[in-house]
């Protein structure tokens, strides 16, 4: 396997795991950063646990609440580590001129690039597992086996999606000061329709089609479909999926569009 | 510790006919200039006469609209990773990793370079070994410089480009970091500086260029700059209210002037005429105070060039009224 790669190649590999550190390092130094990411979306998992305790879900056949909000608030942590926090330290990142910095140097664009998202991956996986970690032990939200794949493959494809976009947005946002109004502006209001902290199921069908639009709802539907105790099978859905996938697309597409330009010509 | 960086051979940088414009405003109006290995050269100039966009199009940071650039024998808007390993960039206002200490930024910028110079050695070299675990966002504004500096020089580059270095240092810290740079020439790095501070350019450059609205005015060492060795010296003095300017004696001058009481003379001969003024005064008992023999300095050529000359003295007299 490392045969195959050049001495080039694998020197900038090494370099990619080092800059994923130092960007570890970073972050978790920054307790504000930490809080908005971490702590945000376990206080949410602890107030709605108590705020709904022993509650079920009439209009999803009874299962209970527990198992609808847990996956839930995944979807808020992973928005909110991915699409929120990228947008807003890449907007910080441009506005200080650290990118510009970074751009005279000789780590190749896509080495930095390749290892914020490693980072950001990381973060992910903590937020995962914390959250699940959580919901099985204090809610009794089961994670079957079976649908042990869906899950990973529906975080994967939002995960894609949403810092994909998260870097590509940063193009749109005049400055860093405006970033968390800007980025908040987008993502709260379609959180309330997006199923992540009530169900969805009553409402007008209208905001229903227009969550349907947007990513945010095809992750925590996802994610829901996935811990759903009715569910049978595998735990895909379909649509949910599909509609993370054409936004992973965009979302690539506007990524390289932003790290394309050149960072001086741009100021 | 093959040198893959770049040719080793000709100037480091060459610039003929460079143009820039943005939309239909023209920034740069065909500029050229020549920097040779191991010079230090200093581009001068008032705000929004080029220069940055100059610097920037030399670090890769803009692309030119006309002519052509060389930098180590290669065109600084291709990217090429060789040359950015060759090149260390200072920044005139950048920010940098504000939670990560002093030592770990010298290291991590170090690991990006192929070969790298000492992290202990580079922290040294810009005096900041007493803060190297200290994070970023904790250092002073002249300690920020320096970690500017230690960024850009701890890829060991032949080149450096510093824009403003030393702005927001206090003196003493100038003369610091004017001594870092020596250190770095000595070495036979070539010095790319910009600055608005006259005397450092008369510190440090071996030769010097004057931009004036996107087009360099003038050229040279910075004691020959502007014809400033061909121009005459300065005698100042005041003149007793007693006496005019026809008492003082015939001596050797191309001209001059009296201001209220202050006497000027111009004057290619300055030893002879200031003793000859200095005999007469002392012969008739004259005191003249505030006396002076000053050559232009590199300001006053650089203020007579770029046109602030005539502002700058109508203000100085609007005070004065």
């Amino acid at each position: 396997m490392s045969a195959l790669l050049s001495p080039a190649l694998k020197r900038d590999l090494g370099l990619v795991g080092w800059q994923i550190r130092y960007e570890q390092r970073s972050y978790w130094r920054n307790r504000g950063r930490g809080i908005f990411t971490f702590v945000f979306p376990l206080m949410f998992l602890v107030i709605f646990g108590a705020l709904d305790k022993g509650q079920t879900l009439s209009t999803r056949g009874g299962i209970p609440y527990d198992d609808f909000f847990v996956p839930g608030i995944l979807a808020y942590g992973v928005i909110a580590t991915t699409f929120v926090n990228m947008a807003i330290s890449t907007a910080i990142l441009r506005d200080e001129g650290i990118l510009k910095r970074m751009q005279g140097t000789p780590l190749p664009r896509w080495a930095y690039v390749a290892a914020r998202i490693g980072s950001t991956l990381l973060i992910v996986g903590g937020i995962t597992v914390v959250t699940l970690g959580i919901g099985a032990i204090a809610y009794g939200v089961d994670i079957p086996a079976s649908t042990f794949p869906a899950l990973i493959v529906t975080l994967a494809l939002g995960t894609a999606a949403f810092t994909t976009l998260g870097i590509g947005v940063t193009r749109f946002i005049p400055n860093s000061e405006a970033a968390p109004v800007i980025i908040n502006l987008v993502v709260l209001p379609l959180t309330f329709i997006s199923s992540i902290w009530f169900p969805t199921d009553n409402m007008p069908k209208a905001l229903v089609q227009i969550a349907k639009v947007f990513p945010i709802r095809a992750l925590a539907d996802g994610l829901q479909y996935v811990l759903d105790p009715r569910t049978v099978g595998a735990g895909f859905n379909a649509q949910d999926l599909r509609t993370l996938a054409i936004w992973t697309i965009a979302g690539v597409f506007l990524m390289l569009r932003f790290l394309r330009r050149p960072l001086g010509e741009a100021a | 510790m093959t040198s893959t960086h770049s040719q080793t051979q000709g100037p480091a940088i060459t610039v003929s006919g460079l143009r820039k414009a943005y939309g239909d405003v023209e920034a740069v109006r065909g500029v050229s200039f020549e920097v040779a290995r191991g010079e230090v050269f200093c581009l001068l100039g008032p705000n929004g006469a080029g220069k940055t966009t100059t610097v920037e199009i030399l670090e890769g940071y803009r692309f030119r609209t006309g002519g052509d650039v060389r930098v180590l024998g290669r065109d600084p808007a291709a990217g090429e990773r060789e040359l950015r390993e060759a090149v260390g960039i200072v920044l005139q206002q950048c920010g940098v990793q504000q939670d990560l200490t002093v030592r770990e930024l010298v290291e991590m910028y170090g690991r990006y370079h192929e070969p790298s110079r000492p992290v202990d050695e580079v922290i040294a070299l810009v005096e900041l070994t007493e803060k190297r675990d200290v994070r970023a966002k904790n250092l002073s504004g002249g300690q920020r410089r320096r970690l500017d500096l230690a960024l850009a020089l701890v890829g060991d580059p032949e080149l450096i480009f510093l824009d403003e270095p030393t702005t927001g240092f206090d003196p003493a810290a100038r003369r610091q970091a004017w001594a870092t740079i020596k250190s770095l020439c000595a070495l036979g790095k070539t010095i790319f500086l910009t600055t608005h501070f006259m005397d450092e350019a008369q510190a440090l450059a071996d030769r010097v260029a004057v931009m004036r609205g996107g087009e360099i005015i003038a050229s040279g060492r910075p004691d020959e700059i502007g014809g400033r060795d061909l121009r005459p010296a300065e005698i100042r003095f005041a003149l007793p209210p007693s006496w005019s300017l026809g008492d003082i004696p015939d001596v050797p001058s191309v001209g001059r002037e009296i201001q209220a009481d202050r006497v000027t003379v111009f004057t290619r001969e300055p030893v002879v005429a200031s003793h000859e003024i200095t005999t007469w005064a002392l012969e008739h008992d004259v005191e003249l105070a505030h006396f002076s023999v000053t050559q232009p300095t590199l300001e006053d050529i650089y203020l007579e060039l770029t046109g602030s000359r005539d502002q700058h003295e109508m203000t100085n007299q609007e005070v004065v009224r």
